[in-house]
């Protein structure tokens, strides 16, 4: 511990310099290397982005900045931090750096602090690991940062406990902690990647604010190509392990030069915003008009436990989708998107209103024939590494469906659907015989696909079909589900938490709030021009991937919230 | 939910777990061939002899009856007499289960007290030396029969090394034991080994699966050294699972505290329990489990309310 009172003065030059830098891990498989010949800058009071998809090394990049790599890596080259070297240095050392010079933003907030702990408490060991100070001037100081990243009565949070606070409200906790010696670089890895659009907006302004009050270097981590624009000044884009091209937030997103950032961004869905011309947008073909209803809800409500503590996932919600199209269901956590696809599914029975499926009421059906109107449905999970038996191959996987509802099957006959259904999802027949820990997670998420489709369902029920996968990957799936439904007609009930892919894929929208259906209507019309300052409110906090717009967007935003808030003051 | 609802629920809960226990006894001890009289009165003993015994005690009427006979006494703190001592069996446990109490809990305390320390020592030092080295000895003091491990130590630090004495206080109360520590030290060593064995082992994977949480990493990221983060997160963190487990280890503390007693001839309720089941003494073998379970149940009512101490999740209902 160093008795100085602030950090050390930013050296003249860059505040982080990376040269060379390589990382390999050692697994049972031998050596793998993970980041190679990494070299960049970062200056005092800028931000450099560092993209790239899933496993091209950008968070094991910034770990290695900060000393931070796991027991079974090596990192060879060199990391400076204001000068100190990284790579090699002893506990001690890299102790006197961390928190003061430079320190770092988690991407979970949800695990990143300790559960046992006061939040205040937490913020005031960092303190106290660098300053020489009371345990009460160090509480002090932990309210003092909270109020500074804008946590409401800073006095009474600082006695929560980490389960006591929302998301974002963690993640302020863990900015606090970052910002608690004021260093001269701030790492973040993926900090909005866990919250909600509205969230993350906040939380973008928060870093943005901070890093400019006090000229700290901001190393952002990042797959999300909207928060770069919206937040970098520089951006280096990372491919297997190695960075393919660096620049200004400008050239690097608007003017690509080489060929990986461009089919990258080409892949990223844009949010199209009033105002552009719409006919390059490709969407859907339009279903016929006034189509049957496949699942229609009906004054839905439904209240999770007794009493008190009883919860109001849905309130009154109607929703209908039609033969043939696609109803996007957005909102952000907690607004009871899944809890509605999940009683469309008849997972869930409905306290109030009434639910058909397929024209027939799911209440008035008992077992048989309930379960004979599920064989018309399939389902396609968020994580496609969960909703895949681990035991199973492939083929088991995908058949299953066939075995519970199609008995008089024979073995044979089963294994012809299965191989066509692959076909239909663009998978290699051969991909039946193997186990789902084999294949990558866009080629997992096509297997679920297949199971869902294996029916031949009338109605498919999709949770965040995508968004555990790379832009890339979302991509291709969102494309075989739009050629799929073309060909088979069947209906989607299509749950995201990201306007822009429904924008895209899905012909109408539910926008939902606190178990209530805020307005829906068709896609081009609600997700242009809202009729609610809600939804407006969450088409404005989406970032979109080109810096020049963004920087507008932004300022209209914070001039329609500085707005709202005279208003209400008023 | 409040903390008195809370208490009041788990209460309630202890004392049904309790009633069933004293039922599936009754009836265990009841069909076990022999039947009190013949153990009492002995292989020489006539059918009269055998039915006027059983007459007088109330054991020809219906079980039922019994059991309920039974349990209006228990209502009054009347737990019977003993058969074969004559003496009434709360008089017998009430002199009696301080020392086993003494024992279990010196034990326990001894046993946490390494155990703790040792399982993080060796999650820290995962796959070193030290690591194998205390894994062997503690399967080899987990696999090890209480009484044989007993035996050696007793071999080991009161023959070979006149160190200890062999045999433990012989004291009729608290203070008479309390002054000789001495003699106590041989049977907590041999009541405390198994635990040390079993709880180092829990410890050093809940230490292990902690360490390897975001919230370390992040208390790093703060320039946190690796000896605070163990000491002021990880351990509280990796003490919850193991808390928990304590309350389910009490029936094999007092299993152990059985074959202890009556290896170092210590007059608890261990040995009470050996010499009434060898004679067939219900009432006071039926006393004996009333009170183990009794103990069981008090025990993971205390691990569950420390449980909520230390983990504010738990009040919450979060965990």
């Amino acid at each position: 511990m160093t008795a100085d009172q602030r950090p050390a003065a930013p050296a003249a030059g860059p505040i982080l310099r990376l040269d060379d830098l390589g990382v390999v891990f050692t697994t049972q498989s031998g050596e793998v290397p993970a980041v190679r010949g990494v070299s960049l800058l970062v200056e005092p009071g800028e931000t450099l982005a560092l993209v790239g998809e899933s496993g091209s090394g950008k968070s094991t990049v910034a770990l290695a900045a900060m000393g931070l790599l796991a027991d079974n890596a090596r990192a060879t080259g060199s990391a400076t931090v204001a000068g100190t070297e990284v790579v090699g240095a002893g506990e001690a050392a890299l102790a006197g750096l961390r928190g003061r010079t430079v320190s770092m933003v988690f991407q979970e907030p949800a695990t990143a602090l300790d559960p046992l702990t006061r939040v205040g408490k937490q913020i005031a060991e960092v303190v106290r690991n660098h300053r020489e100070m009371s345990a009460k001037d160090a509480a002090a100081e932990a309210v003092e940062l909270l109020r500074r990243v804008g946590i409401p009565e800073p006095e009474k949070r600082a006695s929560a406990y980490p389960f006591q606070l929302s998301g974002g409200q963690r993640q302020r906790v863990v900015i606090a902690m970052a910002i608690a010696n004021e260093p001269a670089l701030l790492i973040a890895d993926e900090p909005t990647t866990a919250l909600d659009v509205t969230v993350q907006a906040e939380i973008l302004d928060l870093l943005r604010r901070l890093a400019a009050e006090t000229g700290t270097g901001v190393l952002l981590v990042t797959h999300n190509m909207g928060v770069v624009a919206d937040f970098a000044d520089r951006v280096a884009v990372m491919y297997h392990g190695e960075i393919v091209e660096t620049g200004p937030v400008e050239d690097v997103l608007l003017r690509p030069s080489h060929e990986y950032t461009r089919r990258l961004l080409a892949a990223v869905p844009r949010l199209s915003v009033d105002g552009e011309d719409l006919s390059e947008t490709p969407r859907a073909a339009a279903p016929p008009i006034e189509a049957e209803p496949v699942v229609e809800l009906d004054n839905v409500s439904v209240v999770f436990g007794r009493g008190r503590g009883a919860v109001r996932a849905l309130d009154g919600v109607s929703l209908t989708v039609r033969h043939g199209e696609t109803l996007g269901l957005v909102g952000e956590s907690g607004s009871g998107k899944s809890t509605a696809s999940r009683v469309a599914l008849g997972l869930i029975t409905p306290n109030e209103g009434t639910v058909s499926l397929f024209g027939t009421d799911l209440a008035r059906t008992r077992s048989r024939a309930r379960r004979a109107l599920r064989a018309g449905v399939g389902v396609v999970l968020q994580d496609p590494v969960a909703s895949l038996d681990a035991r199973m191959t492939v083929g088991e996987c995908v058949a299953e469906p066939l075995r519970v509802h199609r008995r008089a099957l024979s073995a044979r006959e089963r294994q012809e659907r299965v191989a066509a259904v692959l076909d239909r999802v663009r998978l290699s027949r051969e991909v039946a015989r193997r186990a789902p820990r084999e294949l990558s997670g866009g080629q997992r998420q096509r297997v679920s696909l297949a199971r869902a489709l294996v029916l031949e369902p009338r109605l498919l029920v999709a949770d965040e079909p995508t968004s555990a996968l790379d832009v890339s990957v979302q991509e291709a799936v969102l494309e075989v589900i739009s050629e799929l439904q073309a060909e088979l007609g069947f209906a989607c009930l299509f749950v995201s938490h990201d306007l822009a892919v429904v924008q895209h894929f899905a012909q109408r929208v539910a926008v939902m709030r606190a178990g209530r259906v805020e307005e829906q209507g068709d896609t081009g019309t609600t997700l242009l021009r809202p009729e609610t300052d809600y939804t407006r409110r969450l088409l404005a906090a989406v970032p979109v991937p080109d810096p020049v717009v963004q920087r507008s967007r932004r300022t209209e935003r914070l001039a329609t919230l500085a707005a709202g808030r005279t208003e209400a003051t008023a | 939910m409040s903390t008195p609802t809370y208490l009041f629920r788990r209460v309630l809960q202890a004392a049904a777990v309790i009633l069933i226990v004293t039922v599936v006894v009754f009836a265990l001890l009841h069909s076990l061939p022999g039947g009190p009289a013949r153990g009492i009165l002995g292989p020489q003993a006539t059918a009269q002899q055998i039915e006027a015994f059983n007459h007088e005690q109330g054991l020809d009427k219906p079980l039922p009856v019994q059991y309920l006979y039974y349990l209006g006494q228990l209502a009054h703190g009347d737990l019977g007499t003993s058969y074969t001592l004559n003496e009434p069996v709360s008089q017998l446990i009430t002199e009696r289960l301080p020392k086993t109490l003494l024992l279990t809990v010196l034990s326990a305390i001894v046993g946490l007290l390494l155990a703790v320390p040792l399982g993080m020592w060796q999650a820290v030092r995962r796959n070193k030396p030290v690591d194998y080295v205390i894994t062997t000895l503690s399967f080899i003091a987990y696999s090890t029969p209480v009484y044989f491990l007993g035996l050696i130590l007793v071999l080991v630090f009161s023959q070979a090394l006149p160190w200890f004495p062999s045999q433990a206080p012989q004291g009729h109360t608290l203070g008479q034991v309390l002054s000789d520590p001495q003699g106590l030290v041989l049977p907590i060593a041999a009541g405390a080994a198994s635990m040390v064995a079993v709880f180092s082992r829990y410890m050093r994977a809940a230490t292990l699966e902690n360490l390897s949480e975001d919230y370390v990493r992040t208390a790093r990221a703060g320039g946190s050294r690796s000896r605070a983060i163990l000491w002021r997160h990880v351990f509280r963190n990796s003490l919850t699972p193991v808390v928990a487990m304590l309350g389910y280890y009490v029936p094999v503390l007092f299993g152990g505290a059985l074959v202890v007693e009556q290896l170092f001839n210590y007059p608890g309720m261990g040995l009470l329990f050996w010499t009434a089941a060898q004679s067939s003494d219900y009432p006071v073998l039926l006393g004996c489990v009333l009170i183990i379970a009794v103990a069981t149940v008090t025990g993971t009512l205390i691990a569950d309310i420390v449980q909520r101490i230390i983990d504010p999740r738990v009040k919450a209902g979060r965990s």
